[in-house]
């Protein structure tokens, strides 16, 4: 709650105009933002200028972010989101469709860095929940593409992301248990 | 109709998280979100968590990223809300402007109509204002009990001819209504004399086309007599052509 409080102090200061603000934001958000960029772009010269890009529509359009709508990185994710994929689109000149073997070939063709694996509690996810997630949050992908990608009924594909989502919840709260534990422990 | 049930069972939540929701759709679900606390806050559970995977999925970007938005960002940032307002203003204030201009048009052609028509009123008062005065002395130096009025009828050499003369001993003027006597001929004119002991002295002469005539006064005169002259009037008058007379 108190994070989310700074955010809105941050965000109020960055609408009036203070720049200060974006980069109190930027240094909250940056390593978020830049992880699911780099993981979709796979290209590290290419993730610094779109998150560069990111921030600045950050900056440029902060005056649409409705706090009561979610939170500020739902939003700033989106815009890192879709950033990455019209460079990616226009790269490839390519106009939007739903054939998501374009991101198969391009994978094919270079290296995978290790920095873009993925890394915490989503590994001790399923493998076809771990595939599911990174595919819709990592990858760009619409869910559309990625029950084809994953050769799964697009039902099912949904209820993959949302056991997830629930999997890797339980994980968080028992962490914060055993953080409670320890503390506890502690004092 | 979209509700909560529809919502979660089709996974729309977290299509609506990633931004992947037509329009249409977007806003369906941030409507059901707004009246369904309860969908809310199942909504703020999935951002939370994502939130927390995005964080620990996170990656360091160079420093050298923060430094190049920082100059990029350093060019000030363009506030376009105050230059929207001072334009709103500017255009409100061209049209309120433009608007006045128009009616300030208008109400100039009025005056200026309204000045002509009061300098054309002005200029008729005058000429009656001139008229009445006129027609006022006249009536004065007539219908006065200081005046005698006499009448001269015309002789044959101007019959049915009829001279009014207005003689006012006490202002010494004489006037003379010629309005009566036939037209003469461009090369002739009416003259008007008095006899003082048996000599005709001019009093002037006795344009046709006027309605009253001011005539020089005689001291002691006994008559008028009224000759027909050659154009511009005689020394001495014309006795054969005597068209009228009358004694005082």
């Amino acid at each position: 709650m108190k994070k989310s409080f700074d955010d809105n102090e941050a965000i109020t200061r960055l609408m009036s105009g203070d720049n200060d603000a974006l980069f109190q934001l930027y240094d909250k958000y940056s390593g978020a933002l830049y992880g699911v960029i780099l993981r979709m772009c796979r290209d590290q010269t290419k993730a610094e200028d779109l998150l560069q890009e990111t921030f600045i529509k950050i900056w440029r359009s902060i005056d649409s972010y409705d706090s009561s709508k979610g939170r500020f990185y739902t939003w700033a994710y989106r815009i890192a989101r879709n950033t990455t994929l019209n460079s990616m689109r226009s790269k490839e000149k390519l106009i939007q469709t739903d054939d998501f073997r374009v991101y198969d070939s391009k994978e094919t063709n270079e290296e995978v860095p290790d920095y873009t694996e993925l890394k915490g509690s989503i590994k001790t996810l399923e493998p076809h929940h771990q595939e599911a997630i990174t595919l819709v949050y990592y990858r760009g992908y619409t869910h559309k593409q990625a029950h084809k990608a994953m050769g799964v009924p697009l039902g099912t594909f949904k209820s993959y992301v949302r056991q997830a989502l629930k999997q890797l919840r339980k994980t968080y709260t028992k962490k914060l248990v055993y953080i409670w534990i320890f503390l506890e422990l502690m004092a | 109709m979209m509700d909560k049930k529809k919502i979660l069972d089709e996974g729309l939540l977290e299509l609506y998280l990633t931004g992947e929701l037509s329009e249409e759709l977007t806003n369906a679900v941030e409507e059901v979100l707004e009246k369904d606390k309860s969908l809310k806050e199942h909504f703020d559970v999935l951002e939370s968590d994502f939130e927390q995977m995005g964080m620990e999925q996170a990656i360091v970007p160079p420093n050298i990223v923060k430094s190049r938005l920082k100059n990029a960002v350093g060019q000030t940032k363009t506030n376009w809300l105050p230059l929207g307002i001072a334009a709103s203003f500017a255009l409100v204030f061209g049209l309120s402007t433009f608007w006045l201009y128009e009616k300030w048009q208008n109400a100039e052609q009025n005056l200026n109509t309204l000045q002509m028509q009061t300098s054309e009123l002005e200029r008729k008062v005058n000429n009656l204002e001139s008229e009445f005065r006129l027609t006022s002395n006249r009536l004065e130096s007539i219908n006065n009990p200081d005046v005698t009025p006499l009448v001269l009828y015309g002789n044959s050499k101007a019959p049915n001819g009829k001279v009014i003369a207005y003689i006012n001993h006490k202002s010494q003027l004489v006037l003379v209504n010629p309005k009566g006597l036939p037209r003469l001929p461009n090369d002739k004119t009416y003259q008007m004399w008095s006899d003082v002991n048996g000599e005709m002295i001019n009093m002037g002469i006795v344009p046709t086309d006027k309605e009253l005539v001011t005539l020089k006064y005689i001291e002691n005169a006994e008559s008028l007599n009224l000759t027909i002259e050659p154009a511009g009037g005689s020394e001495h008058p014309t006795v054969e052509e005597l068209v009228s007379n009358i004694i005082i």
